[in-house]
C-alpha cells in the first residue's frame, strides 16, 4: 500500500510538471508575450525596453525561461498582480484557494453521500413509480444547462422567496464592527472541519482492531458521539460562531445548486452500477446463505457499485471544477474561478495563470486522494497476491 | 479448383443482384431491427423527436430570413438587427403595474417634459415582451427572440457536428492502434490520455479563450482534440481491445491482411458503433462547453445560445426570472433540451450497442 | 425440530413438481410433474443436457428462482414439511441451514471485497442456533478449511488470492458450516481443470460418507455422477425419465435417452467401443413436443409416444420410468458403424 502510495505520488509530481510545461507553452504561443504589458508601451525608450527585459528574464534562452518558470512556480512565486498591482499573486489566490475547496468538497461530499444512497435504493426499487420519478428527475437535473440552473436557483430562492442572500460570501452589516476578518473565520471552520474529520478516522482506526462486532460498535458509537460533541460546544463556546454563521448562511444556495447537478449524476451512475452488481453470482450466494435482503443490499451489492462509482470521481474531477467556476461565478463567491474570471478579463495574465496552475495542481491532488481511496476499496489493488 | 466454369456460372446466378444493391439491403435489415430496438426505450424516441425539433429550427431559420424576413434583416438579424417595440404607457403618480404606467419622472425622461396624470405617452421599449412581430420577444437590444434562437440551433448543431466527429475519428484511429499494436504505442497514447483527462478543462478553455480568439469552428476542433484524445480514446481502446482478441483477426492474417489491412477492415468497422453512441454524448458536451465559455463572454461566435443568456445575465436581467421570462427561457431551455436530447438518444442506443443491457 | 421421522422414510420428498418461466413469447414449461425421494445419507444426481431443468429444480428446492419463474404445483417437503408453504423470511432462515449448494461458478461466487472467513462466518452469524463470537466461529472455520485442505491461515485472505480449486474447496467448506441436511452440488467441478475437478470429487464423496449429510449432485457429465452417487434421476426436458439405484441404471439403462446418454459417453472400464452421438436437438419448451418429449430424438418412438404422454412407472423395486417401449432398448449399449 505504502509503495502503491509512493508511486502514485511520484506519478502525479510528474504530472504536475507536464501540465506546468503545457502552461509554459500556452504562455509563450499566446499572441504578444507578456512582456508586451510593460514593454510594448512605444514610450518607453529602448535601452530601458532592454533592461526591463532582461530584469524580466525574456533575454534569457526560451529553455532557461521555462525552468525558472517551473521552479517559480514550485516555489509559489507567481510575480505580481497586473489588475491588483504590486500584491503577490500567491497572496491572492491563497486568499481564494480555501473558499474554493470548501465549495469543491462540500459538494463534491455531499453529492456522492446522497447520490450513492439514492442510486442504490432507486436500483434496488427497479420499475417502480419511485425510480421511473427518480430517473426522470435525475436525467433533467443532469442535462439542465448548469449557468441557466444556477441563474433559476437564485432567482427563485434568493429573489423570489427571498430565502437566503443574493451571493456574496457575507453580510458586510453584520461584520461591521467584527474582530476577526472573514479569511480568519472561514480558515477556522475548515480548521475544525479537517479536525473533525481526522477524529473520526482515529476512531475508525483504533476500534478496527477490536475483534468481536458489538463492543466495536459500542466503542464506535460513544467515540464519534464524543466527536460530535466536542465539535458543538467548541463552536458553542467560540466567539467567532455568530460570523462562521453568516458565512455558513451566505454558503447554503450556492453548495446546494453545485451539489443539486452532481448528485443527479452520481444518482445515475450508482443506479447503473447497482444493476450490474446485482447480476453477479456472489449476490446469489449471499441469497442462498439466507443473509437478508437489505444486508445484501447494502453490504454486498452497494459495496461493489461503490468501485464504479469511485473510478468515476477522476471523471468528473473537471466536470466539479468547471460547474464551481460557474457557481462563484454567478454567486458572486470569491474562490479561484471568479479569480480566474475577473484575471481574464481584466488581462491579468500572472493572475490567470496563477489560478490555473493552482487549479490544476487540486485536481491532481484530488485524483490522487480518488486513486487510493480506490485502492483502499478494492482489496484486488491493495493486497497484491 | 476444376470447375471453374462452374462456380464461375454459379456466382453470375447469385450476383445477378449488384453487389452495392445487396450491401443497402443488409444495411436497410439492421438499421430496421435495431431501429426496433432502439424505439423501445420510450426517452430515446423522445430524444429523436426534440432533435428533429431543433433540426427543424435550424433549417426554418435561412428559409425565413430568404422569404417572411425577406428586406427586413434590419429587424431580424440575429445579431445586428435592432427593432423597438411601442407600447403606451399612462401617467400616474403611484406606479402599480410598470408594464402599462410610467411615473411622472419617467415621463420626463422620455422626453415630456410637461407629463400630465392619465396622459399617453408611447415608449420604446426593449427588452419587449411577445408581441405579434416578435414571437418570442426581443432582447436588452431590441434583436428578435425567435431569430437568435433558430440561428444559436444552426450553430449548437455546427459545434456539435465538428466536435463530435474530430473526436470520434481521433479516438476510434487511436484507440484501434493503441490496442492492436500493444506496446510502447499503447502506452504512450494511454498516458497522454491519461494527462488529457487530469486537465481542468474549462478553466483551460477560459485562459486560451481569453488569449487567442476562439470561433465556432475553432472550438469544436479543439474539444474534438481534447476528447479525442482523451476519455473517448480510452473507452473505445477497451472496445478495440475485445475486438482484437475475435478469431476473424487471425483469419484475415493468415489470409495475407496487413496490419493496415486489420485495422481498418476488422477492427474500426466493430468499433464504430460504440464510436456512434459516444458521438451523441460528445455533443452533449460539446453544446454544454460552447454554451458555458459563451456565457462568460469568451467566445468569438456571432451568437449562440450561451450568447443570449450572456446578455441579460449582463444587461442586468438575471433575477427578473418569469418577469421577463423571455429573456432566460427560451435559451436556457434550449440549451437543456438540446443536450437532453441527445443525451437521450445516446442512453437508447446504448442499449443497442450493449446487448447485455437489454432487459429481458 | 422433532426428529419423529424414522430413517427409512426419505428425508427430502418432491411431488409432482412444476416450475415454469414467464418470457414474452409464452410460459416455458422448465420442470413438468418431476417426483423423487432423498434419504437420510443419500447421495443423487441429476442429469441430463443442458436446458433440462436440472438447476430449476435445485432453484426450487432453496426458492432461490428467478423473478419470472412460478411453481404452478408440487410439494418440496423436508423432514415432513412443506417447504414451499414457508414464508419467506421463515424460508430465508432455512436456506443454508437446512440447504445449503455448492455452486456452479467457484470463480465468482465469492464477493470481491471481503475476506473469505468473513464471507463463510457470515452465514454462520445467520444460522447458528447461538450466534458464535468471532473467535468461536473462526475455530469452526479453521476446522472446516482442514477439513477441505486448505491451509487455515487462509481465511484471512481475500477470494483473488485464491486459485480456482481452492476457492471451489473453500465453497465447500461454506456449504458446511451450518451442517446442513442437504448439500446441492450444482456442476460442482464444471469450471475447474481436470486434475482439480478429480480432487475435489474425491473430497466431496469422503466428506459426505464421514459427515453422512445426503447430496444432490446435478451435472451434465453422466461420468461424474457415475462416480459419486447412489442414486441417479436422468431428466429431459423438464421430465424426469428415469430413476433409480447408479449401479442398476448404470448397468442396465432402461430408458432410450439414458441408454443414448450412456452410449455417447466413454467408459474407462467398459469394453472399448466407437462413441454414438445424441442426435438432434432439445426440444423448444415454449411448445413442448405432444406425448413423450423425447419423441421426435427416439429410435424407438411409435404412434403411441407421439399421441399418449407415458407414466412414470416401476419397473423394478426402486427403479422407475416413463417410457411406452422400454422393453426395445437393448441391453448393450449403442454401436456404430
Amino acid at each position: 500500500m505504502v509503495r502503491f502510495i509512493g508511486k502514485r505520488l511520484l506519478q502525479m509530481g510528474l504530472l504536475f510538471i507536464v501540465f506546468l510545461t503545457i502552461l509554459f507553452f500556452l504562455l509563450n504561443a499566446q499572441p504578444g508575450d507578456i512582456s508586451q504589458q510593460f514593454v510594448g508601451n512605444p514610450d518607453i525608450p529602448p535601452e530601458a525596453k532592454e533592461i526591463l527585459r532582461a530584469r524580466l528574464g525574456l533575454d534569457q534562452p526560451l529553455f532557461f525561461q521555462y525552468l525558472n518558470y517551473v521552479k517559480n512556480v514550485l516555489t509559489l512565486n507567481l510575480g505580481q498582480s497586473f489588475d491588483h498591482f504590486p500584491r503577490p499573486v500567491s497572496e491572492i489566490l491563497l486568499q481564494a484557494l480555501p473558499r474554493t475547496l470548501y465549495l469543491f468538497l462540500t459538494a463534491t461530499l455531499l453529492s456522492y453521500l446522497v447520490g450513492f444512497q439514492t442510486g442504490k435504493l432507486v436500483a434496488w426499487k427497479r420499475d417502480t413509480p419511485i425510480e421511473r420519478f427518480t430517473m426522470v428527475g435525475s436525467i433533467i437535473l443532469y442535462t439542465v444547462f448548469y449557468p441557466w440552473f444556477a441563474i433559476l436557483m437564485l432567482w427563485f430562492f434568493g429573489s423570489k422567496l427571498g430565502l437566503f442572500p443574493l451571493g456574496k460570501f457575507l453580510d458586510p452589516e453584520k461584520w461591521f464592527d467584527s474582530p476577526y476578518t472573514a479569511n480568519q473565520v472561514f480558515n477556522m471552520m475548515l480548521l475544525s472541519a479537517l479536525v473533525a474529520a481526522i477524529l473520526v478516522g482515529a476512531v475508525y482506526w483504533f476500534t478496527h482492531k477490536i475483534v468481536e462486532p458489538k463492543p466495536r460498535q459500542r466503542a464506535r458509537r460513544l467515540l464519534l458521539a464524543l466527536v460530535a460533541i466536542g465539535m458543538v460546544v467548541f463552536w458553542m463556546v467560540s466567539p467567532m460562531s455568530q460570523y462562521a454563521a453568516d458565512i455558513a448562511y451566505h454558503t447554503i444556495l450556492p453548495v446546494t445548486t453545485l451539489t443539486l447537478v452532481f448528485y443527479a449524476a452520481i444518482t445515475l451512475l450508482t443506479r447503473s452500477s447497482m444493476l450490474e452488481t446485482l447480476r453477479e453470482d456472489y449476490i446469489f450466494t449471499a441469497r442462498a446463505k439466507g443473509v437478508p435482503e437489505k444486508v445484501i443490499r447494502d453490504r454486498h451489492a452497494a459495496r461493489n457499485a461503490l468501485l464504479p462509482v469511485t473510478t468515476s470521481f477522476v471523471l468528473s474531477i473537471a466536470a466539479v471544477i468547471g460547474g464551481g467556476i460557474v457557481t462563484e461565478s454567478i454567486f458572486s463567491w470569491p474562490g479561484l474561478g471568479l479569480t480566474l474570471l475577473n484575471a481574464v478579463t481584466a488581462e491579468d495574465i500572472p493572475v490567470a495563470m496563477g489560478a490555473l496552475a493552482f487549479i490544476g495542481f487540486l485536481a491532481l491532488v484530488a485524483h490522487l486522494i480518488a486513486d487510493i481511496l480506490y485502492a483502499v476499496l478494492d482489496p484486488r489493488i491493495r493486497v497484491e497476491s | 479448383m476444376t470447375d471453374v466454369r462452374d462456380t464461375d456460372m454459379m456466382g453470375a446466378e447469385v450476383l445477378d443482384e449488384s453487389l452495392w444493391k445487396i450491401r443497402m439491403r443488409l444495411l436497410w435489415r439492421s438499421f430496421k431491427r435495431n431501429w426496433a430496438l432502439f424505439s423501445q426505450s420510450k426517452m430515446g424516441v423522445v430524444g429523436v423527436v426534440i432533435v428533429g425539433f431543433f433540426g427543424f429550427l435550424a433549417i426554418l431559420h435561412p428559409i425565413l430570413m430568404a422569404t417572411a424576413w425577406k428586406g427586413q434583416e434590419a429587424i431580424y438579424d440575429p445579431v445586428i438587427g435592432a427593432d423597438s417595440v411601442i407600447v403606451e404607457k399612462t401617467v400616474v403618480t403611484e406606479v402599480t403595474d410598470p408594464s402599462t404606467e410610467m411615473s411622472f419622472t419617467e415621463a420626463m425622461i422620455t422626453g415630456e417634459f410637461f407629463p400630465e396624470e392619465g396622459m399617453i405617452i408611447e415608449v420604446p421599449i426593449a427588452p419587449a415582451p411577445p408581441n405579434a412581430k416578435h414571437l418570442l420577444g426581443t432582447d436588452p437590444f431590441g434583436r428578435d427572440i425567435f431569430s437568435q434562437l433558430m440561428f444559436g440551433a444552426r450553430a449548437a448543431f455546427i459545434l456539435g457536428v465538428i466536435a463530435a466527429t474530430s473526436a470520434v475519428v481521433l479516438a476510434t484511429v487511436v484507440g484501434s492502434v493503441a490496442a492492436y499494436y500493444g506496446g510502447w504505442m499503447d502506452t504512450w497514447l494511454m498516458r497522454q490520455a491519461d494527462l488529457i483527462l487530469l486537465l481542468p478543462l474549462l478553466p483551460l478553455l477560459i485562459v486560451i479563450g481569453s488569449f487567442w480568439e476562439i470561433g465556432l469552428w475553432q472550438l469544436g476542433i479543439l474539444i474534438g482534440i481534447l476528447s479525442g484524445l482523451g476519455a473517448t480514446a480510452i473507452i473505445l481502446k477497451s472496445q478495440a481491445l475485445s475486438v482484437k482478441v475475435k478469431p476473424f483477426n487471425d483469419a484475415a492474417r493468415v489470409a495475407g491482411g496487413g496490419n493496415r489491412h486489420i485495422i481498418v477492415r476488422h477492427i474500426i468497422p466493430n468499433v464504430l458503433p460504440l464510436s456512434f453512441l459516444f458521438m451523441m454524448f460528445e455533443v452533449t458536451g460539446a453544446i454544454f462547453l460552447e454554451a458555458t465559455l459563451s456565457f462568460f463572454g469568451l467566445l468569438s461566435i456571432p451568437m449562440s445560445w450561451g450568447i443570449m443568456i450572456n446578455t441579460s445575465h449582463t444587461q442586468g436581467y438575471t433575477l427578473f426570472g418569469l418577469r421577463a421570462w423571455w429573456l432566460l427561457f427560451p435559451a436556457g431551455l434550449a440549451v437543456t433540451l438540446f443536450a437532453a436530447g441527445f443525451f437521450l438518444i445516446g442512453r437508447a442506443m446504448d442499449v443497442v450497442v450493449n446487448p447485455r443491457l437489454r432487459t429481458r | 425440530m422433532t426428529q419423529t421421522v424414522s430413517r427409512d422414510t426419505p428425508m427430502l420428498e418432491v411431488r409432482n413438481l412444476v416450475m415454469n418461466y414467464g418470457t414474452k413469447d409464452g410460459m416455458v414449461s422448465a420442470v413438468e410433474d418431476v417426483s423423487f425421494t432423498l434419504a437420510r445419507g443419500d447421495s443423487l444426481g441429476l442429469v441430463g443436457e443442458s436446458g433440462c431443468g436440472k438447476t430449476s429444480i435445485a432453484l426450487s428446492l432453496i426458492r432461490l428462482l428467478p423473478d419470472n419463474a412460478v411453481v404452478k404445483q408440487g410439494e418440496v417437503i423436508l423432514d415432513g414439511e412443506n417447504m414451499l408453504e414457508l414464508s419467506p423470511e421463515e424460508m430465508r432462515m432455512r436456506r443454508w441451514d437446512d440447504i445449503s449448494m455448492v455452486f456452479q461458478g467457484a470463480m465468482n461466487s465469492w464477493n470481491p471485497v471481503y475476506r473469505v472467513g468473513d464471507q463463510i462466518r457470515e452465514a454462520i452469524d445467520i444460522h447458528w442456533d447461538e450466534k458464535p463470537t468471532v473467535r468461536e466461529a473462526n475455530a469452526k472455520i479453521a476446522e472446516l478449511f482442514e477439513l477441505v485442505g486448505i491451509d487455515p491461515s487462509m481465511m484471512e485472505r481475500y477470494p483473488h488470492e485464491f486459485s480456482g480449486g481452492m476457492k471451489q474447496r473453500a465453497v465447500i467448506a461454506m456449504a458446511l458450516s451450518c451442517d446442513p441436511k442437504i448439500i446441492i452440488a450444482d456442476e460442482p467441478t464444471t469450471a475447474l481443470d481436470v486434475i482439480v475437478q478429480e480432487q475435489v470429487l474425491e473430497e466431496l464423496r469422503q466428506i459426505q460418507h464421514d459427515l453422512g449429510m445426503s447430496i444432490i449432485y446435478i451435472s451434465h457429465d453422466i461420468a461424474v455422477i457415475a462416480e459419486i452417487t447412489n442414486h441417479i434421476g436422468v431428466m429431459y426436458a423438464g421430465k424426469l425419465v428415469e430413476y433409480g439405484p447408479t449401479v442398476d441404471v448404470f448397468a442396465r439403462p432402461r430408458h432410450p435417452y439414458s441408454w443414448l446418454l450412456l452410449s455417447s459417453t466413454p467408459s474407462v472400464t467398459g469394453p472399448r467401443m466407437k462413441l454414438a452421438p445424441l442426435e438432434g436437438e432439445p426440444p423448444n419448451l415454449l411448445d413442448p413436443p405432444s406425448g413423450c418429449r423425447f419423441h421426435p430424438r427416439c429410435p424407438f418412438a411409435t404412434d403411441r409416444c407421439v399421441a399418449e404422454e407415458p407414466p412414470m412407472e416401476d419397473i423394478v423395486e426402486g427403479h422407475r420410468l416413463a417410457c411406452w417401449n422400454h422393453d426395445q432398448v437393448p441391453t448393450t449399449a449403442k454401436e456404430t458403424e
